[in-house]
């Protein structure tokens, strides 16, 4: 980790702003659904308090490794993987979407539908943090 | 050299021919970070054909005297 670029360690960040924010939202949100709260908008102050957490880890972990490594900006190299991770991950995302308009059309309450798109999202995301990661560890040909 | 790509470099000997240039001095002259020299160096990954060149200029050698391919 010492010899991480500024990307890899932002990475870092920001998959560990995702993997516990919105983890610890899920949790919540699911005793919430298992206690049968269906109505959406009781869901929104702890998403909102989700995405603080999310910009908060974000802002002290990127002043920290600023602070602690000169940041080099992004190079070719970053954005190669970049891309390849997303490409590899969005599928994830494509399948939430698809599956949640078939529950629509199954007229399941949207609070169900609302979960699964964000969870399509969070599992998107994170499997695409997961392999920039790889790609910077194991490298890229 | 390198264990995950077809391509591999001189990177290193010409460093070292080079006054001990470090990766961070030749990632500075090509605009690229200095774990990505590391990166190149080691296989992980294979530069685009304009940092390969820009590699090549500033040891003052051919592209195929720094870069091989098979």
């Amino acid at each position: 980790m010492h010899d991480a670029s500024f990307e890899e360690k932002s990475t870092w960040i920001q998959l560990a702003s995702i993997a516990l924010a919105l983890g610890g939202y899920f949790v919540i949100a699911g005793q919430m659904l298992r206690a049968g709260v269906d109505v959406l908008v009781a869901y929104v102050p702890v998403f909102v308090l989700a995405v603080v957490a999310i910009v908060a880890i974000n802002v002290v972990g990127h002043v920290a490794i600023a602070i602690a490594s000169r940041p080099g900006g992004r190079d070719e190299r970053d954005r190669v993987i970049a891309w390849r991770a997303e490409h590899r991950s969005s599928w994830l995302l494509a399948t939430g979407v698809l599956t949640a308009i078939t529950l629509l059309v199954l007229a399941v309450p949207t609070v169900w539908v609302a979960h699964l798109l964000l969870l399509s999202l969070y599992l998107a995301e994170l499997l695409g943090f997961a392999t920039r990661l790889y790609f910077y560890r194991r490298g890229m040909t | 050299m390198s264990a995950g790509t077809r391509v591999t470099n001189r990177i290193r000997e010409l460093r070292f021919q080079s006054g001990e240039m470090t990766q961070q001095a030749l990632a500075d002259r090509i605009g690229v970070t200095r774990q990505t020299v590391n990166a190149i160096e080691g296989g992980k990954y294979s530069p685009s054909l304009e940092v390969a060149f820009k590699i090549a200029r500033v040891f003052d050698r051919p592209l195929e005297e720094v870069f091989h391919y098979g």
